[in-house]
């Protein structure tokens, strides 16, 4: 039995797609990451009450930013369907 | 003519030894498996070459300490001090690591060198060494046969060592053999003019054979048969320490001048240390009898006392020239000149020695587009009749573009000509003999570098395009006219500035993508335009002619963001290739931009 799981994995680390799909998925997971960091940031940044221009700017990078995670969320569930 | 020759001479010269010397030929065929070795080994070293080299690049080269280890250490993985100066070489060719790095790359890979002595020396002359050739080879190539490249890589590696071995193997048995036959010592010359002699004999074997490696096991195994006096053997090893710079100096022609001045370096490096140990020829014999005698190495152990003799003569290299060595690029800066100033339409980091590590020649066509950018980035100043320098500055927008009330003369079509189309030329040449090497994922991020180059030509026609409604109306009685193009000009030079200050700080996935709210702010620039402009029109504040304008180098102006926008996520993220992917999979197209300005309006509507 061990040696069959044992063969399932090395069968599965030489299967170039299934790695390949994995690496894609840590590489978005740690941008969306970094897209959370940036939107917490800025959060932050329109909470220490600036002027009404600047709160205007936050605000829309915020949206920005939130967007652009929303997207990488999506992508990732698609890329756990495939499996 | 005399090089026409060379190759039948040398042919001649090598058949009708094998014709009258079955030993000699097992010697050759022992040094013809062993460089096929180093090939198979090259090989396998580049498969590994992938995604991470610039970052270990950058971490490992910043001080003069970690740059000699990264050649200590590299040379003595690779086994290759002539591979090692080579991949150096097109890494400071395309702008990876600075020159004193480079030379301390040098350094390194001398004293890592001669670690492979040590290897032939202690363990490949005492132990069978054949016995382990075999099932590298076997194991080797199985994997040379697998599909992932890593396994690839890793089977070039096992099949290259396991070919060393055996070539070395063959040399020993050869040299053996030739012992009953013929004695080679009996040629043997003392004295300075016998040390001379066989510098030069060292030196050409290794020129020859391109791999002072390959001289080196030669040397050490001839001297283990006894077919070589000790001293004339110390004699071979420093020539073909000598001889080793050629290879070099071959890579670099290709390269431009830090390239060549590398190898500059290397030959001054090799040369004086070749010379210091001529000179003191004898005194250094004494250290190497006294060190082995520490070592505890026997007496008539020639071939350890050899080792340690190319250890200490390529250390006292190092320590002497180590001081030196801000003197030593001083000098060759002043001695190979860059071109007075580098033409903006030259090329700067593309170089054909970058071939060969597909990385390097990535980071050199990224480093080259960027070079691209900057030529258009003035350009495109120009043509919104602002001056570069000051959209970098920290001068407040509005007051930058009130100020600027005059036309700068920027004929664009010229300065496309002079300093963008035949750069864009070579980038897109150089791209299509590159490829060659590449991965698919590799070929892919070629391609958009690529399309960045194309990205850059096309924000600087659309420029074009809107230069010349704007130096009409730069100056217009109408000051409403006037308002809505400075409005454009403002727009667009906070792009240029946005994209200046996201390229200089630093690689963060986060900041990328915030580049995206660029196209956002035109966006709405645009629609809030088309929602004021009936209403001008309604009261005569502009004339219909002056809303189509308007219209039109508004949309010019979405175009010149969205160009450059694309270009600085594909330019200036310098991450391994898959962030970069996931990065750019995030980055929003059109409908979503416009989603989120809707949204956004929909939070303003909101709170008003």
């Amino acid at each position: 039995m061990k040696i069959k799981k044992l063969m399932r994995r090395a069968e599965e680390y030489l299967n170039s797609d299934e790695r390949k799909r994995k690496e894609k998925r840590r590489y978005l997971k740690q941008v969306i990451r970094k897209l959370r960091q940036h939107e917490k940031l800025l959060k932050q940044e329109l909470a220490n009450g600036p002027d009404d221009d600047q709160a205007q700017q936050l605000k829309k990078q915020i949206l920005l930013a939130h967007s652009q995670r929303k997207k990488g969320v999506h992508l990732l569930k698609t890329l756990k369907k495939k499996k | 003519m005399i090089r026409k020759l060379v190759l039948p001479t040398i042919f001649a010269f090598l058949a009708y030894g094998f014709w009258i010397s079955s030993d000699f030929k097992e010697i050759a065929a022992g040094v013809a498996i062993f460089l096929f070795g180093m090939l198979a080994l090259e090989e396998g070293f580049k498969a590994f070459t992938g995604g991470l080299l610039e970052k270990i690049l950058q971490r490992t080269t910043d001080k003069l300490w970690k740059s000699l280890s990264f050649g200590i250490i590299s040379t003595t993985v690779m086994q290759s001090s002539s591979l090692v100066s080579v991949i150096t070489i097109s890494f400071l060719s395309a702008g990876l690591i600075s020159l004193a790095a480079g030379v301390g790359i040098i350094f390194g890979a001398n004293l890592g060198t001669t670690t492979g002595a040590w290897l032939v020396a202690g363990f490949g002359l005492k132990v069978k060494i054949s016995t382990y050739a075999m099932p590298m080879l076997v194991f080797g190539i199985i994997l040379v046969f697998q599909k992932s490249k890593e396994l690839k890589g890793i089977g070039y590696v096992l099949a290259g060592l396991g070919f060393l071995f055996l070539g070395i193997h063959h040399m020993k048995e050869g040299f053996e053999a030739f012992k009953d036959t013929i004695d080679l010592t009996a040629y043997a010359v003392d004295g300075y003019s016998g040390v001379f002699l066989f510098t030069l004999i060292g030196l050409a074997a290794t020129v020859v054979m391109q791999s002072s490696h390959a001289t080196l096991v030669l040397i050490i195994t001839a001297l283990g048969a006894q077919q070589i006096t000790y001293e004339n053997a110390l004699a071979l090893a420093i020539g073909a320490n000598v001889g080793t710079t050629i290879t070099a100096v071959i890579g670099s022609l290709s390269a431009n001048i830090q390239g060549k001045r590398l190898a500059g370096a290397h030959l001054i490096f090799n040369a004086i240390t070749g010379l210091i140990a001529i000179v003191f020829i004898y005194q250094l014999t004494h250290l190497v009898d006294s060190t082995s005698a520490l070592l505890g190495i026997a007496e008539d152990n020639y071939t350890l006392k050899l080792a340690v003799f190319h250890t200490i003569f390529n250390a006292i290299g190092v320590v002497v020239m180590l001081p030196f060595i801000g003197k030593l690029v001083d000098f060759l800066q002043g001695y190979l000149k860059a071109e007075a100033t580098p033409e903006p339409s030259k090329p700067h980091y593309l170089n054909k020695a970058a071939f060969e590590l597909p990385d390097t020649a990535l980071a050199a066509v990224r480093k080259e587009t960027l070079h691209l950018y900057d030529n258009a980035a003035k350009i495109i100043a120009g043509g919104l009749s602002l001056h570069l320098e000051d959209i970098h500055s920290e001068m407040s927008l509005d007051e930058m573009v009130h100020k600027s009330r005059k036309v700068l003369p920027t004929d664009i079509d010229r300065q496309y000509q002079d300093s963008v189309k035949g750069l864009y030329g070579d980038i897109v040449n150089y791209i299509s003999l590159a490829q060659g090497q590449m991965s698919s994922e590799q070929t892919e991020e070629l391609f958009l570098l690529r399309a960045a180059g194309r990205d850059i030509v096309e924000a600087i026609k659309d420029t074009k395009h809107l230069q010349k409604n704007l130096s009409i109306y730069l100056d217009a009685d109408n000051p409403y006219i006037q308002h809505e193009y400075d409005n454009l000009r403002k727009r667009l030079a906070s792009v240029l500035r946005t994209l200046h200050e996201v390229r200089n700080h630093g690689h963060d996935s986060a900041i990328i993508l915030s580049l995206d709210r660029l196209k956002l702010d035109m966006k709405e620039h645009d629609q809030n335009l088309n929602n004021s402009l009936s209403s001008l029109i309604r009261h005569d504040q502009l004339s219909p002619a002056m809303s189509v304008s308007l219209m039109n180098d508004s949309s010019y102006a979405y175009d010149v963001t969205r160009n450059l926008v694309q270009m600085g996520e594909i330019l200036f993220s310098n991450a391994e290739l898959q962030l970069k992917e996931a990065e750019r999979s995030l980055s929003l197209d059109d409908d979503e931009v416009s989603d989120v300005v809707e949204q956004h309006h929909q939070h303003k509507d909101k709170q008003s």
